[in-house]
């Protein structure tokens, strides 16, 4: 079930996350709500990418507590999943199916059907000629492209984005934000970046030590 | 919107699954390699008449479980190993709900072994002279063997999935749930060479099935912890 994202509301209290005896996140806290851009910035190896797995729910933080609300009803997991969109660096598609069979894949295991994926992936700047292509074939600026898509495609009232214009060239970069700006009204985003240009998206920013 | 069903999310996975093993063809030829090359060696060294008579029934069954038993392990243990090899679990974690994954997968495997079980098995009955008395009841030993396999096979796949040196712990872990399985399809295709009557494979096939069941139970309940976590 996909919730009104107008009520759909994350917090995240104190969080932190150890891997062993190193500390990667100490003490962040926050809130996520549609129509709101937060940034996570960073030098590399702060725990930018560490802090979107947390709030996705693939990891769980070593202290503090995210939860997932509609109105003040707490989500379980289960719940939660469908109403999440990510694109990560650590995160691939499958390279053996081409740009559309990878979208139809995860058109129908999130139940999302008559969509025009064609089309998401010209707005995404890929063009026709390679949608019938194996992804494997692929660059990583089109791989990217692709791999927004997949978040996108089921109109998810949270988005997670790990360095979003990752491996895109200037127009790859403005299609990314007016993907971003389209979706932004109905949406909970949060961007992790050192990418200046994506800074400047942010409503409220994290700004992590590392 | 509504979320598809389960049914429908585990076909989606079965069709990828499909459609990335054609194009790829990595566990057919794990598969296909180690069972034509012990047939042929089996067939070569012993044939239709290199077995005393009262030795066949048993030997032949347990040669010819063994060659599918290697076979398959070839092939099946890579089926979520392959997802973290390739950092394509995340999404499909993200995408899925875990029941959907897991039986999508059995799905897979079970398919690629009673592919294996069609071919195999007929070849090998002519290689080796492997007459067979009750052939309902082989394909019931086959039939319930191969799902049992697939279950335990995939069950274990999982959980060794995020592990290093995943190849060895998948032998470590598989081989007590795989032994006693493997002594009952044994049993039971002895049992189908030796008579007609279907009876005959029924308590060999009885274990087949609890010892599947079992298994299948065990993985629906922890494979969700499994995988996310």
């Amino acid at each position: 079930m996909v919730l009104n994202a107008r009520v759909l509301v994350v917090r995240f209290r104190d969080v932190s996350k150890r891997f062993g005896g190193q500390k990667v996140l100490a003490g962040v806290s926050g809130e996520l709500r549609p129509g709101r851009v937060l940034v996570v910035a960073g030098p590399n190896g702060s725990g930018k990418s560490t802090l979107l797995n947390i709030l996705a729910g693939l990891l769980r933080p070593s202290r503090g507590e995210v939860t997932y609300a509609e109105d003040e009803r707490v989500l379980s997991a289960e719940e939660w999943f469908p109403n999440l969109g990510v694109a990560a660096p650590d995160m691939a598609l499958y390279d053996e199916l081409s740009a559309l069979e990878n979208l139809q894949l995860f058109a129908r295991l999130r139940g999302v059907s008559g969509h025009d994926h064609a089309s998401l992936l010209l707005e995404l700047g890929l063009a026709a000629a390679h949608h019938h292509k194996a992804l494997g074939a692929f660059s990583s600026g089109m791989k990217q492209r692709v791999k927004l898509a997949q978040a996108v495609l089921h109109r998810p009232p949270v988005l997670l984005l790990d360095e979003p214009s990752a491996n895109l060239d200037e127009d790859g970069h403005q299609r990314v934000v007016r993907l971003v700006t389209r979706m932004r009204p109905a949406t909970a985003l949060v961007v992790a970046t050192n990418d200046p240009r994506e800074m400047a998206w942010g409503d409220a920013t994290i700004e992590l030590a590392g | 919107m509504q979320r598809s069903s389960l049914l429908a999310e585990s076909l989606a996975i079965l069709g990828k699954e499909v459609a990335s093993e054609l194009r790829r063809r990595v566990a057919l030829n794990a598969i296909g390699l180690f069972a034509v090359t012990t047939l042929v060696a089996v067939a070569y060294q012993i044939g239709p008449y290199g077995l005393a008579e009262q030795d066949r029934p048993f030997l032949l069954s347990a040669l010819l479980w063994i060659i599918l038993f290697f076979a398959a392990t070839a092939g099946l243990a890579r089926v979520f190993v392959k997802e973290e090899d390739a950092h394509t679990a995340k999404a499909l974690r993200l995408a899925a709900r875990p029941l959907a994954v897991l039986y999508g997968k059995l799905l897979f495997n079970l398919v690629l072994l009673l592919a294996l079980e069609v071919i195999i098995v007929p070849l090998y009955c002519a290689l080796m002279g492997f007459a067979v008395r009750s052939v309902a009841g082989l394909i019931l030993v086959m039939a319930a063997g191969g799902a049992a396999f697939a279950v335990t096979s995939t069950f274990v796949a999982a959980i060794i999935a995020r592990a290093s040196g995943s190849n060895a712990l998948f032998a470590i872990l598989a081989l007590p749930l795989l032994l006693p399985l493997l002594v009952a399809v044994i049993a039971g295709t002895r049992a189908a060479a030796g008579s007609m009557e279907l009876a005959a494979v029924l308590p060999a096939l009885r274990a087949i099935v609890s010892l599947g069941g079992v298994t299948m139970v065990t993985a629906v309940f922890l494979f969700p912890v499994v995988w996310r976590d």
